[in-house]
């Protein structure tokens, strides 16, 4: 089980949780007007507020202040950004050049929250500490497979009072699709089909997945109770009993619900994709894809029959057909 | 006309506001703001490749977001807090319109707050950015 590189990965996250990324860090220069006109530019933001001091003493702020979407601003590294090898580690780096090795190698910033205790002024100097508050479990997304990294950052002025905060959460992912840049080297050849998103297999559910692959759905059973259930997990929901076995699905089933997917498309699946809740004659439900037929034929109380079937070689899963077909 | 708390409604419309960042634009911003990372800026970074090209900043959106509502609260008040989701990528010389709506206008603890929808529009008509902002009105 220690071999399970996933698990290997998801052990050492833990240790990030929790952790400030570093000592304080001190912004390299007061708030500062130069600063703030650059950023007006930049931003094309003509508002006096920010760049000239007899217009800004009319406002609600008494002076020139800094825009306060400026805040992180002060304090990011800037351009040693774009050389790795140049960037000051701390324990975020560290974070995500651990997530890279295991493959997840791409980045993206998914939320960002900022609130204001005041604005800043020209010779504030912010001092900046960033906790790493939490990482999510593994998750399918449309980039792809993921971990989501929330930070918060709180900024202090001289006095060591709080200016302001952000919580900030990037999704650090492994690449859903084949790069572009890197096409079949035999220039011609069709691009790889990408391959559906893997289901979490963890300790709980890697024994029904293993069942599955002989070709057979099995179904999780309460040895007090004898109440099945599905998704598999540790505990009877009915009478809080951890004994458990399993038995096998015979194959008929009713569609209980269904819903036809047609956006977003994730990269592996064919759409309109039919995703229905499937009550098993034993008495269960499964989520699982209705295919055989077309989206417009599957209703709500529809006979099916099980298929176990191979994917993406290397994975198996449940499907279901209209029954009799 | 300055806005005052009296005149704001729930349901008033901002003025909204559009960008167009280009690739000078964006390695401006990436001076001016220190967000060097290199995916807003080199095309030959490996992320960009794969994308087929570079991005616009998220950050680059929020503070727009944040122009947005400065813009028609004209210091008349204090923004008090901007979030917002990055659920789509923006690329350079395409316009993108930020629009935003007043969602909640209340009283607490002696101050006059108002809450704003809030969200950055792509030019194919999806909302790639959508946020909330909370304003604080002089009193």
């Amino acid at each position: 089980m220690s071999s399970d590189p996933k698990q290997e990965l998801e052990r050492k996250l833990k240790a990030y949780v929790g952790v400030e990324t570093g000592p304080p860090t001190p912004a390299p220069e007061p708030v500062n007007e130069s600063m703030i006109r650059h950023w007006c530019e930049a931003m094309g933001d003509e508002n006096p507020a920010y760049i000239d001091a007899a217009a800004a003493a009319g406002t609600v702020h008494g002076g020139i202040v800094a825009p306060p979407t400026m805040l992180q601003g002060w304090t990011l590294m800037g351009i040693e950004m774009a050389d790795p090898a140049k960037m000051r580690k701390n324990k975020q780096t560290e974070l995500h050049e651990l997530l890279s090795s295991y493959g997840y190698t791409s980045v993206v910033a998914t939320n960002c929250d900022q609130t204001y205790v005041r604005y800043l002024r020209p010779g504030d100097r912010l001092t900046a500490t960033t906790v790493i508050e939490s990482i999510s479990e593994e998750k399918a997304t449309a980039l792809g497979i993921g971990y989501f990294i929330n930070t918060r950052d709180v900024y202090r002025d001289q006095d060591g009072a709080e200016v302001g905060s952000m919580l900030f959460r990037v999704l650090k992912f492994k690449p859903a699709q084949q790069p572009q840049a890197a096409p079949s080297a035999t220039s011609g050849g069709a691009p790889a089909k990408p391959t559906r998103l893997k289901p979490p297999r963890g300790h709980d559910n890697a024994w029904w997945w293993d069942a599955l692959a002989t070709g057979a759905l099995p179904i999780q059973r309460c040895k007090a109770c004898g109440v099945l259930r599905h998704p598999p997990r540790p505990m009877c929901g009915a009478c809080q009993s951890v004994a458990w076995d399993h038995v096998f699905a015979k194959g008929g089933g009713t569609v209980y619900s269904y819903t036809v997917l047609h956006h977003p498309k994730f990269p592996g699946y064919d759409y309109p994709l039919v995703c229905a809740v499937i009550e098993l004659d034993e008495g269960t439900r499964i989520v699982s894809n209705v295919v055989g037929c077309a989206p417009a034929d599957v209703t709500i109380g529809m006979r099916v029959a099980l298929s176990v079937a191979p994917v993406d070689g290397g994975m198996t899963l449940p499907f279901f057909r209209p029954a009799g077909s | 006309m300055a806005l005052t708390w009296e005149t704001i409604r729930e349901g008033d419309v901002l003025p909204e506001l559009k960008k167009r960042p280009g690739v000078t634009q964006l390695v401006k911003y990436a001076a001016g703001s220190g967000d060097f990372n290199p995916l807003h800026h080199d095309f030959q970074f490996p992320q960009a490749k794969q994308l087929g090209s570079i991005i616009v900043h998220g950050r680059f959106k929020y503070a727009a977001l944040g122009e947005l509502v400065s813009n028609w609260l004209g210091h008349a008040g204090r923004i008090r807090k901007i979030s917002c989701q990055y659920r789509a990528m923006d690329f350079p010389d395409r316009e993108f319109v930020c629009r935003g709506t007043v969602t909640r206008k209340w009283e607490e603890r002696g101050e006059r707050l108002v809450a704003l929808a809030i969200w950055t529009e792509s030019d194919d008509g999806k909302k790639t950015t959508p946020g909330e902002a909370i304003v604080a009105l002089r009193a």
